[in-house]
């Protein structure tokens, strides 16, 4: 049962960050790079003020989740107020030195990361209760989403990748806007590392590699860019397909290319064959049926 | 009179191309401006430096006794203002009424916090913003089109489109780059009728336009530019009898 659970939670975080990411690269047409550093940088704050400075793992966690929304405002303010292109390749920096550094300073652990974090909630309730805090968070996190892209924000957000220019010219602020978008996608993926830190209570710095990001990449663009459930979707084959072909009993040593062989044959394929991804998005923004609705 | 938008000694030069030579203009409250000249004189230019999408080299813009230099495009246009542009520049992914809508001032829903925890006021604003995305939409009889995709309609609509979204934003100035080009038919009607009513209820207007009949028949002054400079100011019938002028506009 165990194993199973680390899996549903591994799954359920890694939903949450596809579908963060979505948001910021889907909706706010933000190409960075830099999501698992965000993710890592909720951990390491998490796991680092509950282990050693004994703060309650609930605020731990929102701390961990404001350290990685601070970190990307400081990321996106000087990269976004220079030009878009400039962001991805600022976040290159960002992600690589970030880890970097965390590997070489003492309180993080160096290179062999952080062991004996505090656990959450299992001690009192069990295992399961944890599984449900995660599909909990990563529900409302497609929600959040969902509700965003729905309503006024997202017929903005539509508007601005339109036309940049056009969208000043109706007094709307595009960096501002984009700030918010990579601030609140980064924040939810800092979110996620806190939850990952306390229920595997070790984490090291080659669990964020820039790796990490082509894979959450890969499960927007094979599950469809700009929805609600492609991500989520794409989270859970990803995740998925490398766990199952651990039963094939193959040795470690083919194990590992075949999984990497497996993601860039993925988005090959979908290249090619189903470049809208598994969730087809609509190419035209519709206000939410409801609140048109109540407009009548 | 003090006009609604100075400009005052503007200059700007690319690589020794000058666009805008010592540009003084004054749009008043409730007149409509023609800029005419011929292509490459710096019309669409000096639209560019009065909103800041483009710095000007050397001097300065106003808006109501207010300086705007220094400012961004959104800030000019949140403070009053507005502009079209030659190629419509619309929200394509977007269907017509919420091109619209996403155009007032004030927009609440452009502000995350608003989105989660400010829904009265969003519900309250977007009742608001219909109603006058709907007026507007009725007075350039494009009502029966307010839920199609804007690259449905036909360019001369589309064009409309683009002058009711730069109303939304309760405009004081108004800039008109070629409002006319690829307009026909009942569009054209309605595009003269819908400038006119701007300029009756207040607002400083200034159009780049091509088709001299429409600016003869709309503007209440011309301006010609030549070669980043203003070289006359008059009426337009004036301007167009100036045999000086139509030699620079045609060429030889």
């Amino acid at each position: 049962m165990e194993y199973l659970y680390g899996i549903i939670i591994i799954v359920g975080l890694y939903v949450i960050l596809a579908t963060s990411f979505n948001l910021i690269i889907g909706y706010g047409g933000l190409v960075s790079i830099a999501h698992p550093v965000f993710f890592a940088l909720g951990a390491y704050t998490s796991a680092i003020l509950s282990r050693d400075f004994s703060v309650p793992v609930l605020l731990a966690m929102l701390a961990g989740m404001l350290v990685a929304v601070v970190a990307s405002i400081a990321l996106a303010l000087p990269s976004l107020r220079v030009s878009g292109d400039y962001l991805m390749i600022a976040s290159i920096g960002f992600q690589l030195g970030i880890l970097e550094v965390i590997k070489n300073l003492r309180f993080t652990g160096g290179p062999g990361g952080l062991t004996n974090i505090p656990p959450f909630l299992i001690r009192d309730f069990g295992r399961e209760s944890y599984v449900l805090l995660v599909l909990a968070v990563m529900l409302g996190v497609i929600a959040l989403v969902w509700w965003i892209s729905r309503g006024d924000y997202g017929r903005a957000m539509s508007a601005m990748r339109d036309d940049e220019l056009a969208f000043s010219s109706i007094g709307r602020d595009a960096i501002w806007m984009k700030i918010a978008i990579f601030a609140l996608g980064s924040g939810l993926a800092g979110f996620a590392g806190a939850l990952y830190a306390h229920y595997f209570r070790y984490i090291a710095p080659e669990q964020f590699e820039i790796l990490q990001s082509s894979a959450i990449l890969t499960m927007v663009v094979v599950g469809g860019m700009r929805t609600t459930w492609g991500p989520a979707i794409g989270a859970l084959l990803l995740q998925a397909l490398p766990q199952a072909i651990t039963f094939l009993n193959l040795p470690p040593s083919v194990l590992g290319p075949i999984q990497g062989l497996l993601f860039t044959g993925l988005v090959l394929v979908f290249m090619f064959v189903r470049p809208q991804g598994l969730v087809p998005a609509r190419d035209i923004w519709r206000a939410a049926p409801r609140s048109n609705a109540e407009n009548r | 009179m003090a006009g609604v938008l100075e400009v005052k000694n503007l200059s700007k030069s690319f690589d020794g191309i000058v666009v805008a030579r010592h540009v003084d203009l004054t749009l008043q409250s409730g007149r409509v401006l023609g800029l005419i000249g011929p292509n490459g004189a710096g019309k669409t230019s000096l639209f560019n430096l009065i909103c800041g999408v483009v710095k000007p080299d050397g001097g300065t813009v106003s808006l109501e006794g207010a300086p705007l230099d220094g400012r961004k495009f959104h800030q000019r246009v949140r403070s009053g203002l507005s502009r079209t542009w030659q190629h419509t520049r619309l929200f394509p992914s977007l269907p017509v009424i919420d091109n619209l809508l996403v155009g007032t001032t004030d927009y609440p829903g452009e502000r995350l916090v608003n989105v989660l925890f400010g829904r009265a006021r969003l519900r309250a604003h977007d009742t608001v913003a219909r109603d006058k995305a709907q007026g507007f939409l009725g007075k350039m009889g494009l009502s029966g089109v307010a839920d199609d995709l804007v690259s449905d309609l036909p360019y001369g609509q589309q064009k409309l489109v683009g002058v009711a979204r730069a109303l939304m934003g309760d405009a004081k100035c108004l800039l008109l780059d070629e409002p006319m080009a690829g307009v026909e038919g009942q569009a054209y009607a309605a595009m003269q009728r819908v400038v006119r009513e701007i300029a009756e209820s207040g607002v400083a207007v200034c159009v780049v336009e091509h088709n001299i009949a429409f600016v003869r028949d709309l503007c209440d002054e011309g301006v010609f530019m030549f070669s980043g400079a203003i070289m006359a100011r008059g009426s337009v019938a004036e301007l167009i009898r100036d045999p000086q002028l139509t030699e620079l506009y045609f060429g030889h």
